[in-house]
């Protein structure tokens, strides 16, 4: 008797202590919709104490992949500022974004970004967080055991991943749980062998990818270097239970891979997990053809305010775009902030200076500015299924699966 | 005129009969009706939005009214997400059907539920979300961290993927069982012990064996409780959500699509609400088949043997089991409680892990043990999140208890007439199975007109609406069964009521109990009213999922230690009034 009534009186004192208005949901708070998880969200968190002193409560809502819901009418309880992983996006909602005040405006209007965030003169986004997508992280033991060096052209790539396998090593892991992952390896091997269609597919109003050759083309490289036997660790299966942390821990943690493509921000989980530190080593994306540019896939978070925007919400997005906001998030690795080229670990300061390269066939990430199409139900599903036909299986399957790929694209298109 | 009973007496002063006799209906107060209105008003937060739901699902896109809508079931994915949902619905009755066995097993065997008691009571305590994380992490492809992974492949070499294609399914169904079975072991368990041993003994000396004994006697005796547990676990069917969208990774999620995420899936995405309402009644049309179909067991009782409350003679009781049965009950019983209870234990254990090593290796490793994947978890608004929590579970508790108690007794004693009885329960039947996508779009669209998105208050109401239904008709069927003796007293006046009322809190107790604990934990374990209606952040669990559980692996320790946190405050609660919980829930289905 006397446990039940100490029992119900903890709940009785927690409920009481705990109403503050913050808590009963009363005082208007700034909801953040985020599209982290794990370690960058709490690295994020670390960014928000790093702002000091707030006179409203901020509260952060990871959304994950479901972060384009942030926009939906029927969203429920819309966010003050969403920090929008798809910059593609924007574009499509600029209907329902704050347009950004001239101090903040001009950081919109960078490089590559401007395509996206403005138009007519006005700037819907600031950028926060720019990611390096075409990133390739790998073990250096592993590639002096088995007599290689990094790559410089796609050929060599291939001939690498033969050359491990036939040492008996894994070459690479596949974080296919993430769709992301599938569409950023294709992006680049688009942008590095087909930048003009690349171009014309981000900006077509009514992009229809499964009728460009180019396409087909990227979708069949692509899928010949997934359907080399024993080119996926773990097999097919395995890729598809594994996000992009678990491949990387696979390659540095547990080591059963040699490399994983991820895109910069994977700096942290290696840092985190890697059995030997010391251990990882780096290179990009290789060029398609001897004197072609290397593709570099670019993507990020930008903050945008869904319109009307609170006083609060205004506030908070000033504090976080100033330049000594992230900082808390660069120390712990993993964060690259636009036009800056230093002050990083030394891999995240290669990636950011070829963010900057003259000559560097650089673009925005495109599945983000194909819509529906390049989201969970197209392209990231088109791809799986892709991976499911060809992985690890040899390369005459190869022809088929990419026209049951183009099949199942056309569908989506329709 | 004396009238006597107890230890009281009432002397009723008699009078002559002047004038002639008047024909009429007996006179019906209109007092006890006003108990209803509270619940009412609370049902009505549920009644309106489900006929507006309704509405939408018929009315097309150019305002006539027609079956338009439900096209959107000829929509191959929808399809696949209905025909994925009634599977579920059988696992429900399979495991119903288990836990039946499990408990006869167990009633034959006593010594078997000393241990095994608790470690049935833990997973019904935690939420769906907690059960589906833990699996995914005994579950896990790699040798290194996945217990059964690792299990399986020193003894066969490999392993097959578990959370692979196909495969994902076993995960998904241990962890739903694991949850659900230990309750419904618990009610049959007690609805056996229940059974009264004359009436048994009777049946044996009448030379009834095996099957024949069944049918004459357990089974007509027991289904009232099938009743109970089957709505309860099909409603659990229906609202699988969460549980899939941890469990299940990415790339699999469309092949273990159920409707209810279907339903989500295309709200979120803007969908045209008209489909997305055909969605709903869909879905709840399927519900509201089965639910009918296994409540019918509420009404159907051949026995009406009163509640003993002077314990049988002892020497009239079962005869107690030779030493060796007890015996072999005691280790069977602490073989199995050890084994149930270890997703629990290894959940504890990775959360006891450092997150880099929980990320690393399972839960077995000696390395990297301490707190610090509770102080990530903590550093994510866990607590802010808790003590939200514990208001909305408050709230909802306390309301949904001022309500259902008169409401309850309104309709159990308060002399309804027998049609408006019945409709009143159906009602309750009905609401208590109507899933939640049939009341969250309109609710959440009022929500937020009326400015209050994001209360806790709001929220905590919509609980207590929703927790009405099941409590109501919990409650009347504890009050219903009251000896009539007393319900005939209680009729008779004030005077008698209050003592009747006295005799209602001491019987009656357990039931009201029950419903207070039940509600808190439900409302503690819930993710999908939560998420749906005020949206994702409201509840530490909520957080879990959409904040650590984006990277499961690599976020094993954090999610663990946030899961271990939301757990400890239902499972206390449950543990320590689990006994009540269990009277409580089977007073009404007493035979």
């Amino acid at each position: 008797m006397i446990r039940r009534r100490v029992v119900l009186a903890g709940a009785a004192a927690a409920a009481l202590t705990g109403c503050t208005p913050d808590v009963l949901g009363l005082s208007r708070s700034v909801r953040v919709a985020v599209s982290w998880g794990g370690p960058e969200l709490r690295a994020f968190h670390r960014v928000l104490d790093g702002l000091g002193k707030l006179d409203y409560p901020v509260e952060v809502i990871p959304l994950g992949d479901d972060i384009s819901t942030a926009f939906g009418a029927r969203s429920g309880r819309r966010p003050d500022l969403v920090m929008l992983p798809q910059p593609g996006l924007v574009p499509l909602h600029r209907g329902e974004l704050e347009k950004m005040p001239a101090d903040l405006a001009e950081r919109g209007r960078a490089r590559l970004w401007d395509e996206l965030l403005a138009q007519d003169g006005s700037t819907y986004g600031v950028p926060f967080k720019t990611a390096h997508k075409s990133a390739v992280w790998y073990r250096p033991s592993v590639f002096r055991k088995a007599g290689v060096r990094p790559p410089a052209l796609w050929e060599e790539w291939v001939e690498l991943n033969k050359a491990l396998s036939t040492s008996g090593i894994r070459p690479l892991a596949l974080g296919a749980g993430d769709g992301w992952m599938l569409t950023d390896f294709l992006e680049n091997v688009l942008l590095g062998t087909a930048p003009g269609a690349y171009r014309a597919l981000a900006v077509s109003t009514d992009p229809r990818a499964s009728r460009v050759p180019e396409f087909a083309a990227a979708l069949q490289r692509l899928a010949t270097l997934w359907a080399a036997p024993g080119t996926l660790a773990g097999g097919v299966e395995r890729s598809l239970t594994q996000q992009f942390p678990d491949a990387v821990v696979e390659v540095f943690g547990h080591r059963r891979a040699a490399m994983v493509a991820a895109p910069d921000f994977a700096e942290p989980v290696i840092r985190s997990f890697a059995a030997d530190p010391s251990d990882v080593g780096l290179f990009t994306f290789p060029a398609f053809a001897a004197g072609a540019a290397a593709p570099v896939v670019v993507g990020g978070d930008v903050m945008v305010l869904p319109r009307p925007a609170t006083d609060d919400a205004w506030d908070l997005l000033h504090r976080l775009a100033t330049p000594a906001s992230p900082a808390p998030w660069i120390e712990s690795g993993g964060f690259l902030v636009d036009g800056r080229t230093t002050g990083y670990s030394p891999e995240l300061d290669r990636l950011a200076q070829q963010l900057v390269a003259p000559g560097a066939s650089l673009q925005f990430d495109l599945s983000d500015r194909l819509g529906e199409l390049g989201g969970i139900n197209g392209l990231w599903r088109v791809l799986t299924d892709l991976l499911v036909r060809v992985g690890n299986r040899g390369q005459d399957v190869v022809p088929e699966a990419v026209r049951s790929a183009l099949e199942e694209l056309a569908k989506v298109e329709s | 005129m004396g009238l006597s009973s107890n230890s009281l007496s009432l002397e009723i002063a008699g009078r002559a009969v002047s004038g002639r006799p008047v024909p009429g209906k007996p006179q019906r107060p209109a007092g006890p009706y006003l108990l209803g209105i509270p619940a009412l008003l609370l049902s009505s937060l549920l009644l309106i939005p489900v006929a507006i739901t309704v509405v939408a699902a018929f009315r097309l896109p150019d305002g006539s009214f027609g079956l338009g809508n439900f096209a959107v079931m000829g929509d191959p994915a929808a399809l696949h997400a209905v025909r994925n949902s009634v599977a579920w619905v059988a696992v429900a009755l399979a495991l119903v059907v288990v836990g039946f066995l499990l408990a006869v097993v167990s009633y034959r065997l006593p010594g078997l539920s000393s241990f095994l008691q608790p470690a049935l009571v833990i997973p019904f305590a935690v939420s769906v979300l907690v059960s589906g994380a833990t699996f995914r992490l005994i579950f896990d492809p790699a040798p290194e961290r996945g217990t059964v992974t690792a299990v399986w492949s020193s003894l066969f070499g490999t392993s097959p993927v578990w959370l692979g294609p196909g495969l994902f399914w076993l995960v998904l169904v241990s962890a739903f069982g694991w949850t659900w079975l230990g309750y419904v072991v618990s009610l049959f368990r007690a609805g056996l012990d229940a059974i009264p041993d004359d009436v048994s003994r009777t049946i044996a000396a009448e030379g009834l064996t095996g099957l024949r004994r069944w049918r004459a006697l357990e089974l007509p005796l027991l289904r009232p409780i099938t009743g109970v547990v089957t709505l309860t676990l099909v409603v659990a069917a229906v609202r699988v959500f969460d549980l899939v969208l941890i469990v299940v990774p990415g790339p699999m999620q469309h092949e273990a699509d159920v409707l209810g995420l279907n339903w989500w899936r295309a709200t979120s995405s803007g969908d045209n609400s008209g489909r997305t309402a055909a969605l709903g009644v869909v879905l709840f049309a399927i519900v509201a088949t089965v639910a009918v179909i296994g409540v019918r067991g509420l009404r159907r009782r051949r026995w009406a043997v009163p509640v003993s409350v002077v314990p049988a003679d002892s020497s009239l009781r079962r005869p107690k089991p030779s030493k060796r049965v007890r015996r072999i009950g005691w280790t069977a019983g602490f073989v199995v409680s050890l084994f149930w209870i270890l997703p629990a234990v290894i959940l504890v254990a990775t959360a006891l892990h450092s997150p880099r090593e929980a990320g690393l290796r399972g839960w077995w490793s000696l390395d990297g043990l301490g707190l610090s994947s509770f102080d990530a978890a903590a550093s994510i608004g866990l607590l802010r999140a808790l003590l939200s929590t514990v208001l909305i579970a408050s709230i909802a508790t306390v309301v949904l208890l001022v309500v259902a108690v008169p409401t309850a007794y309104l309709v159990a004693w308060g002399g309804l007439p027998t049609w408006l009885g019945r409709v009143v329960t159906s009602v309750f039947v009905v609401l208590a199975v109507t899933p939640v996508q049939m009341y969250a779009a309109p609710l959440r669209d009022a929500i937020d007109a009326a400015g209050l998105s994001g209360s806790r208050i709001a929220l905590g109401l919509v609980h207590a609406s929703a927790g009405l239904p099941f409590a109501v008709l919990l409650l009347r069927s504890a009050f219903a069964s009251a000896p009539p003796m007393l319900v005939a007293e209680a009729l008779q006046g004030p005077a008698r009521q209050s003592a009747v009322l006295a005799t209602v809190q001491r019987t009656y107790r357990p039931a009201v109990v029950a419903v207070a604990v039940l509600e808190f934990v439900l409302v503690w374990n819930d993710f999908i009213v939560g998420f749906l209606i005020s949206g994702a952040g409201t509840t530490p669990l909520s957080l879990v999922l959409w904040g650590e559980a984006r990277q499961f692996s690599t976020s094993a320790g954090t999610v663990a230690a946030a899961a271990v946190v939301a757990s400890v405050v239902p499972a206390v609660l449950m543990l320590t009034f689990w006994r009540t919980v269990v009277r409580g829930l089977t007073i009404g289905s007493r035979p």
